[in-house]
């Protein structure tokens, strides 16, 4: 403890010696316009659409509050929204818990196979989210495998209810691991060992000293993921509709999807009231998460020094995390891809049976390499996902470093940069659609256009991201530089750009793999020619069969796991020289 | 356009704007006679302004692979100087986006294809009045008597059984068996589209009346029918062959037969009445390409187009283009169960009140 506040006591009278990290706010400036212009004009048609009613023609009619009325009076209301809070909770606990447990095997233990986490969080990343959720069903549903192997040893059929709340949580966050395994192993990976190791020294038990000394000081990072997490579970549609809607639980999202869509002509009077009082919590929680910030120097860990972790030799334990790992790997990872690879070889599914094995066949492949569907869409796919990739890390780098050195102003880009997370992506597709189309500029209906909605919508996990990254870079070094007479751009590039790489790469990637399977955002966007494969996709699940979505799954994967294969290769050599 | 009008010399500027307004109302009162010309040359001249529009954009519900592509490929090999390029969403995206584009000016779609599109004309007057020649072929009940849109494609509603979970002596018949206690928490329906609990509804309402329906969906209400929230029907069906609901309501009754030809352990039963509706067609207000939005009309409408919808496992709306054998025993009149056929006015009056019993019976 005393180690961490004579380094952060040393550091202050040098940066005060300084003018307030080199020419700022105009450059903050520069940054809340730009996010001002990008954010704004869907919040004021969020905004108008939850307090006008919307006419048959989708024109806006007579101001109305009624849908905030029904929002807060409905009787489906409160039991919702206590659904709700349960659901996201217990997804997030569930999310955090193993995804920092399979971090620290990974990171700071010897651990043998512990590098192929990253590659089967990879993998699971790049299962789109609905996939992932059906892969899931197949295997809990009342005519699972799981389900049939109960009834074999216990004669009682269908012993398992996955059309629950806890089939919920259990789906929702272990959907969520790769990306909280992903996020904290950045934040492990670059933590100074030499904090524990004084504790060690002072007199702490190894156990202790990584209790008190290396969870705490990643508390504001978990804080940060948490919030995410929370947040994006709080507006998830795929596992409330497909788990909790069949099992009659309700949270407030398909409480409001059941208001919107009854009836033909779309209503987004109530989805948007609700995406409004979500931003009002966010901001809050977002005042409070700054307050902990506040005392960010506590937590920062890269120094001057090396800041290689410490490696704990587990002795024969290891052997324990290993299967540890596997068993998370399976869960994860393997079962939910197996079953999709079984299915996509099926002309149908019921369940796991040997009959199954008999049909086997190609043919939902052979229809994949078909015209068009597949090999359309895979260019526009990769260059709308590496396009938003490349827009969204960068500038959220900035910004989050920024914030976190407490620039004048730059509160304000943290609280931009988390709205776009609580628009639902139907209604982003929906504002960005109507921007669009009245622009004098012919965007609509091109892939720029749907470059840059992205970008909009992946801005908050960028910047979660990197502001979990930059939260550890102590200021000390950035005020070196400045001393030697680096200018503030020269200091970003050169000083704190590398130092963040470890978590920007890993930012790019979920940005790249997130963005390429989004589906809400771009349905509406994509013009005729201008496809995308998340899109094609979606219409496999609506029209074709199950079936064909798994091939078209499986494929997909491989793709994505290509494509992350390539770039951790190519960025393995960056990361040995930081 | 506004910016090449600009280079005009500003002496020749008021002749030229003169010009252009009148060559634009020649365009506009010529786009709204072609499209409701019944001339003898009709033809001859949608050829020709199809010829110098060049192309088409069609924005439909039907799937890609198997009608929407096929279509554009029969469609431009036989009318090589127009380009045509399609779109895909459900109605709902299809209605969000065509009235983004109305609203703003700036219209993409030509030609505008799907089920309930027909009741979003006659709801948010979208729609441009047309005349297909192709339509005096099709029964009477599935034409428009104001021309605000053609049918293209009939569906039957069903439901669909597992046949290892439901035994043949057990399959439900009629809409009164599906009460029988021992269906409780085993009926599954789609929620969240018109066309799923909302038609149910309608259905029993038009057949048995208010009164004698309300007192069905309070018992229909006791038997916990699950509220089935993502994916289509389509979908729904599939969760049925996969053992999760052991029935499902209100779906398309040709997919279980798909399904059932490759083995998978599911049926569809028709019940009286059969509830019937069309996919229909209209032309949008301000419709860019006039002339080739009708060929195409006529096409998709000609036997060579409903053909290729034929194939696509879709009812024909044509009689004289027969369906796949495999689907035609869901035809109510060949497998001799009343059909009751709901009209786009029908539904456009129907569906808002059905949704509300939905809310009050079964959310």
């Amino acid at each position: 403890m005393t180690v961490r506040s004579d380094t952060s006591a040393s550091s202050r009278p040098l940066l005060a010696a300084l003018p307030r990290v080199p020419a700022i706010s105009p450059l903050v400036a520069v940054l809340v316009a730009i996010l001002l212009i990008l954010i704004v004009p869907p919040a004021i048609f969020l905004l108008r659409i939850s307090l006008h009613e919307t006419m048959p023609d989708g024109s806006l009619g007579p101001f109305t509050l009624r849908f905030y009325e029904s929002l807060f009076t409905g009787r489906f209301f409160l039991p919702s929204l206590y659904n709700t809070m349960i659901y996201s909770l217990g997804s997030a606990v569930i999310a955090i818990v193993i995804g920092t447990v399979q971090a620290l095997i990974v990171e700071r233990t010897n651990t043998p196979g512990r590098n192929l986490a990253f590659f089967a969080a990879i993998l699971s990343l790049g299962v789109p989210h609905i996939l992932y959720t059906v892969a899931w069903l197949l295997l809990l549903g009342r005519s699972g495998p799981l389900n049939d192997l109960i009834a074999f040893v216990t004669q009682q059929p269908q012993a398992i209810n996955v059309y629950s709340m806890w089939g919920m949580i259990l789906i929702e966050g272990i959907g969520f691991v790769p990306l909280t395994f992903l996020l904290m192993s950045a934040v492990f990976r670059s933590m100074d060992a030499s904090f524990e190791e004084a504790a060690i020294v002072a007199g702490a038990s190894p156990l202790r000293a990584f209790w008190e000394v290396t969870l705490g000081m990643g508390v504001p990072a978990i804080c940060a993921l948490a919030m995410l997490i929370f947040i994006r579970t709080f507006e998830s549609f795929e596992v409330p509709a497909l788990v909790g809607l069949a099992g009659n639980i309700n949270v407030l999202t398909t409480t409001i999807y059941q208001s919107a869509r009854r009836t033909g002509a779309p209503n987004y009077g109530e989805s948007g009231a609700y995406s409004i009082c979500l931003i009002l919590i966010v901001t809050v929680l977002l005042i409070w998460q700054n307050n902990l910030a506040r005392n960010a120097h506590r937590y920062q860990t890269i120094t001057g020094k090396g800041f290689r972790p410490r490696i704990v030799d587990l002795g024969p334990w290891r052997y324990l995390s290993a299967a540890l790992l596997l068993l998370l790997f399976l869960f994860v990872t393997v079962i939910p891809a197996a079953i999709l690879v079984f299915t996509s070889f099926l002309p149908f599914y019921e369940g796991v049976n040997l009959e199954s094995f008999g049909r086997m066949s190609l043919d939902n492949y052979v229809i994949l390499f078909g015209p068009g569907s597949f090999r359309d869409s895979i260019v526009n796919t990769l260059i709308l996902g590496a396009a938003t990739a490349t827009i969204v890390v960068p500038f959220t780098a900035l910004c989050a470093w920024l914030v976190v050195r407490q620039v004048k102003g730059a509160v304000l880009l943290d609280h931009l940069t988390m709205l776009p997370l609580v628009f639902p992506a139907i209604i982003l597709g929906v504002a960005f659609l109507n921007i669009f189309v009245n622009m004098p500029l012919p965007l609509y209906g091109t892939l720029l256009s749907i470059i840059i909605a992205s970008s909009v919508r992946y801005l908050s996990y960028g910047m979660r991201y990197a502001y979990a990254g930059a939260l550890q870079i102590q200021p000390d070094l950035e005020g070196q530089a400045a001393v030697s007479g680096a200018s503030g751009a020269s200091v970003f590039r050169r000083i704190v750009l590398p130092l963040l790489a470890p978590t920007l790469i890993n930012a790019w990637l979920l940005v790249f793999l997130l963005s390429v399977q989004a589906v809400s955002l771009p349905l509406l966007l994509v013009g005729p020619g201008s496809e995308v494969m998340a899109v094609t996709l979606f219409e496999l699940w609506q029209n074709g069969q199950v079936t064909e979505l798994a091939s078209m799954g499986v494929l997909w994967m491989l793709l994505m796991t290509a494509v992350s294969a390539v770039f951790h290769l190519m960025t393995r050599r960056h990361q040995m020289n930081v | 356009m506004s910016l090449r009008c600009c280079k005009v010399p500003v002496c020749h500027g008021f002749t030229g704007v003169a010009f252009l307004l009148a060559l634009f109302a020649v365009s506009t009162a010529s786009a709204q006679d072609i499209l409701t010309s019944r001339a003898a040359n009709r033809e001859q001249l949608i050829l020709d302004g199809a010829r110098k529009e060049g192309k088409v954009v069609l924005y439909s519900a039907a799937i890609v692979n198997q009608a929407q592509r096929p279509l554009a490929q029969a469609f431009m090999k036989k009318y090589p100087f127009v380009k045509m390029s399609f779109w895909r969403g459900d109605t709902e995206e299809i209605i969000a986006k065509i009235s983004a584009e109305m609203r703003a000016n700036n219209l993409v779609a030509d030609l505008v294809e799907g089920t309930g599109v027909g009741e979003l004309a006659i709801e948010a007057k979208f729609a441009q009045p047309y005349f297909s020649p192709m339509v005096e072929a099709m029964p009477e009940r599935y034409r428009d008597a104001r021309n605000q849109w053609t049918s293209t494609r009939i569906s039957y509603f069903s439901i669909a059984y597992n046949t290892r979970l439901v035994p043949p002596d057990q399959v439900p018949k009629t809409y009164d068996d599906l009460l029988d206690p021992r269906w409780r928490g085993k009926l599954a329906w789609r929620i969240g589209t018109s066309s799923g609990t909302p038609l149910f509804l309608t259905t029993i309402r038009l057949a048995r009346g208010e009164a004698k329906a309300r007192d069905y969906f309070q018992k229909l209400a006791a038997q916990k029918v699950i509220n089935f929230g993502a994916g289509s029907a389509r979908t729904l069906v599939d969760r049925v062959i996969a053992g999760e609901f052991p029935i499902a309501l209100n779906i398309f009754a040709h997919h279980p037969l798909i399904s059932r030809a490759k083995g998978a352990p599911v049926n569809s039963q028709l019940m009286d009445p059969v509830a019937s509706t069309a996919g229909t067609m209209i032309i949008p207000k301000g419709v860019r390409n006039p002339h080739a939005a009708l060929l195409l009309a006529d096409f998709i409408l000609s036997k060579e187009g409903q053909q290729i919808l034929a194939e696509a496992d879709y009812f024909p709306v044509r009689p004289d283009i027969p369906p796949k054998d495999v689907l035609a025993s869901v035809i109510p009149a060949r497998a001799g169960v009343p059909e009751l056929f709901i009209s786009s006015d029908q539904l456009n009056e129907y569906t808002d009140s059905s949704a509300k019993i939905f809310d009050e019976m079964f959310r």
